[in-house]
């Protein structure tokens, strides 16, 4: 009995001893981890696919049971919000087509002129304690890690793991992901400065002469005579009176465009928003306000292009002293409803792997 | 040599690698979408837990460590943190036999519960020691009593499983 039990012991040592060495390995980046979980993953693959097929009907039936008047009102406001986004997005979409000619023509990096590899989302994270997306696309499509990755809506995450045909997203929302981003605090409400010396209102009369072309019409038809009926008035002299506006100047609160403000994003898990930090305690755009867009600042050692949207300031946060306010993040992207992501072809130099 | 293959064959760690295979396949998938309170519920921790209430700490540990390390492969966390968590649910899980000398089902579903729970508490705080900080929050103990009561539900289930993967042998 107690051989048995020496055995077990000298058993629990040995795999308790190489959990500890795979740990220590895989914090290193060591490659021998990643071949190991491909290894594993040849295997359960197939066990997985099977088991998807198999317990779909049971996970329809609960999201059947669970989501329903959720599904339904959601969609009811869904389609409202499409009625209401129609006509924007036709006019968002020539400021986007004329904001990177713009860029194009002064030499600045745009999206634009990044290649993209779209991917569908096939799992999430089986753990509550971390927070990635599995996506059907690899190293065969060019994906590599550090790559940005984001959906119709805004930015999603960065590739952290690749294989061949799948990879794995780490969501913004995770702890372990940081990124610069710039607040872009729209100006106050333009305020019309009244012009003195043209402040009166006068009113001009106006006449205006109108004349109808009056063509005779001809009929066919015995004993009608087109046209009796209407007025045989072939001009209409009309007067409107027109009130002369005042003239009027529009200045924009701080003289300037949109100004921006760089902080750095940190993800703080499922049940907390992201937040931005650093910001200078002195901003030059005065107070940041809710709503105001946050966006990738981009540059060199960043690890997404610039002008990818975040998301919106939810609620800032002031600090006593020099440090700067913190600042709460509404994201745009709805990270509990990925299907398709764009995984952008921009391999920041931070995430490069030396040869 | 080829006795010696069968008889690896038809051990319990082969049943166990096996059936855990299954298991974690429900933990991708069924698992992974049905998240009750926004909670997922943690079938691979349950069968841990099990292994310990039913074996034993020694047998448990060995089954936990084992359940880990598959676990661990399909997570994003280092390799081999899952498989210490999971070894150290079944330790603690493997505690209950001492305390209790003439167990029912339903005090053994508890301490699975518990064990479940202690687990869960155990995730975060293995990955704040290996510098993956930021998952300590107070969001933990809802999680882990979300986990540590739906796996109270569904031990009744899973021990006749765990008792039979892990029989010394199928025959008798």
């Amino acid at each position: 009995m107690s051989v048995i039990s020496a055995k077990r012991k000298r058993a629990i040592a040995l795999l308790s001893l190489t959990s500890i060495i795979l740990i220590t390995l895989d914090l290193q980046g060591s490659a021998s981890t990643s071949v190991l979980r491909g290894t594993f993953g040849v295997f359960f693959r197939p066990i997985e696919g099977v088991t998807r097929v198999i317990t779909r009907p049971i996970g329809n039936a609960w999201h059947g049971i669970t989501h329903y008047n959720a599904v339904t009102k959601e969609n009811d406001l869904l389609r409202e919000k499409i009625a209401q986004q129609e006509g924007a997005a036709v006019a968002a979409a020539a400021s986007v087509r004329l904001s990177q000619e713009l860029l194009a023509l002064n030499g600045l990096p745009t999206l634009a002129g990044i290649n993209s590899v779209s991917a569908q989302v096939i799992g999430d994270s089986p753990s509550n304690y971390s927070q990635s997306v599995e996506i059907n696309q690899g190293s065969d499509s060019g994906i590599k890690v550090g790559m940005p990755v984001m959906n119709a809506a805004g930015l999603v995450g960065k590739i952290t793991k690749v294989f061949a045909r799948r990879s794995i997203v780490m969501l913004i929302t995770d702890p372990e992901y940081a990124l610069s981003v710039k607040v872009i605090n729209n100006p106050e409400a333009a305020s019309p400065i009244n012009d003195p010396e043209a402040s009166a209102t006068t009113t001009t009369s106006t006449t205006t002469t109108t004349t109808i072309p009056t063509t005779q019409p001809v009929s066919n038809i015995p004993g009608f005579t087109p046209g009796t009926t209407t007025l045989p008035l072939t001009t209409v002299d009309v007067s409107i009176n027109v009130p002369q506006l005042t003239p009027t100047l529009t200045i924009p609160a701080n003289g300037n465009l949109p100004i921006r403000e760089t902080g750095i994003l940190e993800g703080r898990g499922p049940s907390r928003v992201p937040i931005v930090r650093f910001i200078d305690s002195a901003q030059r755009f005065g107070t940041i306000l809710p709503g105001a867009p946050i966006v990738t600042s981009g540059g060199s050692l960043s690890l997404a292009p610039p002008d990818i949207v975040v998301g919106t300031v939810s609620k800032v946060n002031d600090r006593i002293g020099t440090s700067g306010p913190i600042l709460e993040i509404n994201l745009v992207a709805d990270l509990a409803n990925l299907s398709f992501v764009r995984i952008l072809l921009y391999q920041p130099i931070t995430e490069q792997v030396k040869p | 040599m080829s006795a010696r293959i069968l008889r690896f064959l038809a051990s319990r760690w082969t049943r166990l690698v096996l059936v855990a295979s299954v298991l974690l396949g429900l933990q991708t998938t069924l698992l992974n979408d049905m998240r009750p309170f926004g909670v997922m519920a943690q079938v691979m921790v349950l069968f841990a837990a099990c292994a310990g209430v039913v074996y034993g700490a020694e047998i448990g540990t060995i089954a936990g460590l084992v359940i880990g390390l598959m676990y661990d492969c399909v997570l994003t966390t280092p390799l081999g943190l899952a498989s210490l968590v999971l070894g150290a649910t079944a330790l603690v899980a493997g505690l209950f036999p001492y305390f209790v000398r003439e167990s029912s089902w339903w005090n053994k579903a508890l301490a699975v519960g518990v064990a479940s729970a202690v687990g869960e508490i155990l995730f975060p705080i293995s990955q704040a020691m290996v510098g993956l900080g930021g998952w300590v929050q107070w969001h933990v103990l809802v999680v882990a009593l979300v986990v540590g009561v739906i796996n109270t539900l569904l031990a009744p289930l899973l021990l006749p499983v765990t008792r039979w993967t892990l029989k010394e042998t199928l025959v008798g």
